[in-house]
């Protein structure tokens, strides 16, 4: 972990997504008081907690594996925190009841974890979490471990819930697209360092590296290295036989820089008269669009979305072009944006 | 005819197959009963000597069974009965009953077992959980195991019976010995059995995820209740699994007994021992019936270790 300094508003659904090794986990332990860290401090509310207990942080955590207690009943589970405070036991049997009717659960409070399906689990892990009424709300993956139907509605679930609440959800996660649904605010991390902190849409729309433009999309956005001309008062993005103009708004001043062209797919516009030429290598349907992958000849592959009744062929020959508003330009020795 | 020449291969290769599953199957079976056989045949042996009278425990040519069935040798090692009448007055001094030292066996490796357990289980844990002593500890720890026995006898039995009984009156003005006493021996066991139970604990402790742990810390759970509620109830199987070995261990243990204790506590393998006399060597018959009582709890035990094994060795299936 290296400089992570990050404010995280109260009541908001923030997602720390990156790859696996990124560093996001070792966030979340120290947030929990897991893991400490070697410098700096955790600040929650007003209170720095570097020197507290995991367990009087007021966090409530679900994590990857769930790990729900395999010699405890489901009521035994989410009774756990509460006895563990000591809480008088009629309260425990009316707050372990009204956390499992906020998940669904009330038939389930006399199995065992095992006979529980896995997304009856993942709801007795959520009971397990609210019933504490934790301040904060740590999130390890939870639904990795769901099918992808499950995982959907689980997602839909989570964010109603916290709109419930009211309370503060820290989510970590590898999967761009719960981020993407999920978040008030995206934190991208990649080598134990913060990447970017965003809206999803910002994320998506203007990202400020080459890593995170690479990580969020799918497909993932295409690259090519080249460098920018000035074409009198234009600018031109050139690379080995490949010209392209780039927008108006393009400062003057990045004519000459080494950079890498950046265009999502769907910024990738074929037919319509444009200029450049290329060769249909492999068509993918996925039904409301069909994913077009190409080479233009000089050795960038390249994918573009098109409608569902588009007719290309592998083999047949195309003519394309990017749309110049959308291009992002990355530094070519760093990846950072310059546009 | 070349349409039914293949399938008729085909079922001449399956015939043969079966036969040699067959084959194999039998030569199988005849090397297991014969490996059975001959474990089992000092145990033969024991009980049928057991129920033999004097004249027949060394007879030549052996008798298998016993000619005249007694349970004379029974009777003398329970103290129901006096000594048989034909043995000699100074064999007859020489034998006990066995139930003093029943209860001592009982006393001693029970104890014994339970404090190894305990002890072993919080250091597993902390070796598991903490990296206490540092990678190769675990690896050391079973080394310790490898030392003879009477090796650590020797320098114990100067500990108990001199040295500590010399520092105590020179110290306190009063004489404490370890020699000949149930804690005496109760120590030694533990320590002797104490790297047998961390390592044998280690391997149940580490299969509990460290998740389940955090999740109970996060909740607000201390250590103490961490191991007490979460970690110890899972391991439950193991911890049984590990008392009946150790209690096993304990109870076939002769060597330091031996050396260590003398006359006030005798343990049955000891007390085994004690059944000869100068006059008629050793005493068979009543040798061979305290060894089918000794046996018979190993059996009941091994039989209870059964059931927990599957169940402690299928550990490794706790939901994730």
């Amino acid at each position: 972990m290296d400089a992570i300094n990050l404010s995280i508003r109260d009541g908001e659904f923030v997602i720390i997504v990156g790859p696996s090794g990124c560093g996001k986990t070792t966030t979340l332990n120290m947030i929990s008081g897991l893991e400490a860290p070697d410098a700096g401090k955790i600040i929650i509310g007003d209170m720095v907690v570097n020197d507290l207990e995991p367990g009087e942080r007021r966090l409530g955590m679900v994590f990857q594996d769930l790990a729900l207690f395999p010699h405890m009943t489901v009521f035994e589970n989410i009774a756990f925190g509460l006895r563990v405070k000591k809480f008088p036991k009629s309260e425990i049997v009316a707050r372990v009841k009204s956390a499992a009717a906020a998940v669904h659960i009330e038939t389930l409070l006399n199995k065992m974890p095992r006979q529980c399906s896995g997304g009856e689990s993942q709801r007795v892990a959520l009971a397990r979490t609210i019933v504490t009424n934790p301040s904060v709300f740590l999130m390890d993956e939870p639904l990795s471990s769901l099918d992808a139907k499950l995982r959907v509605d689980m997602r839909t679930e989570l964010k109603s819930l916290h709109k419930r609440l009211g309370a503060t959800f820290v989510y970590v996660t590898h999967d761009q697209a719960e981020a993407m649904t999920m978040a008030d605010r995206i934190v991208v991390m990649s080598r134990g360092r913060i990447e970017q902190v965003g809206t999803p849409l910002e994320i998506y729309n203007r990202p400020s590296s080459r890593f995170v433009a690479g990580f969020f999309g799918t497909p993932t956005m295409n690259f090519i290295e080249g460098a920018v001309e000035a074409n009198g008062s234009a600018r031109l993005f050139h690379a080995d036989g490949l010209d392209h103009p780039l927008s108006a708004a393009v400062p003057a001043a990045l004519a000459g820089c080494k950079v890498v062209l950046g265009v999502r797919s769907e910024h990738v516009l074929i037919g319509d008269g444009a200029e450049l030429r290329g060769t249909a290598q492999l068509t993918e349907p996925l039904g409301d669009m069909t994913l077009v992958h190409f080479d233009d000849g000089r050795g960038h592959d390249l994918v573009a979305k098109v409608g569902p009744t588009a007719d290309i062929q592998p083999g047949a020959a195309l003519s394309f072009r990017f749309a110049s508003d959308y291009c992002h330009l990355f530094d070519a020795s760093n990846g950072t944006r310059i546009y | 005819m070349t349409t039914t020449a293949p399938s008729m291969t085909a079922e001449q290769a399956r015939a043969r197959r079966i036969r040699r599953d067959w084959v194999r199957r039998i030569v199988r079976h005849a090397i297991l009963l014969a490996w059975t056989a001959i474990i089992l045949f000092p145990i033969f042996w024991m009980v049928s000597t057991a129920f033999k009278d004097s004249g027949e425990w060394v007879a030549w040519p052996p008798h298998w069974l016993p000619h005249v069935p007694t349970l004379h040798n029974f009777a003398q090692i329970f103290a129901f009965r006096s000594i048989d009448p034909s043995l000699s007055r100074q064999a007859a001094e020489q034998a006990f009953s066995i139930w003093k030292s029943m209860g001592d066996a009982m006393l001693v490796c029970t104890t014994a077992a339970l404090l190894a357990l305990l002890l072993g289980t919080l250091l597993a844990y902390s070796i598991s959980r903490f990296n206490v002593g540092g990678k190769y500890f675990r690896h050391t720890i079973l080394t310790i195991r490898m030392i003879p026995p009477i090796i650590i006898a020797i320098s114990i039995l100067i500990y108990y019976a001199v040295l500590i009984p010399y520092a105590s009156s020179a110290l306190f003005g009063r004489r404490i010995s370890l020699f000949d006493t149930y804690i005496g021996l109760i120590l030694i066991y533990t320590v002797t059995t104490l790297p047998f139970v961390i390592w044998m604990m280690l391997t149940f402790i580490d299969e509990v995820p460290y998740t389940l742990e955090h999740a109970a810390r996060l909740m607000g759970a201390g250590r103490v209740t961490v191991m007490a509620q979460v970690v110890f109830p899972l391991v439950a199987s193991g911890m049984v699994v590990t008392f009946l070995f150790v209690f096993i261990l304990n109870w076939a243990e002769f060597l330091l007994a031996l050396t260590l204790t003398h006359p006030e506590v005798t343990t049955l393998t000891v007390l085994l021992n004690k059944f000869q006399s100068a006059s008629e060597g050793r005493l068979y018959g009543p040798q061979a019936a305290i060894g089918t009582m000794i046996t018979i709890p190993v059996v009941l035990l091994g039989i209870l270790i059964q059931k927990h094994l599957v169940k402690g060795f299928s550990f490794g299936t706790i939901r994730r």
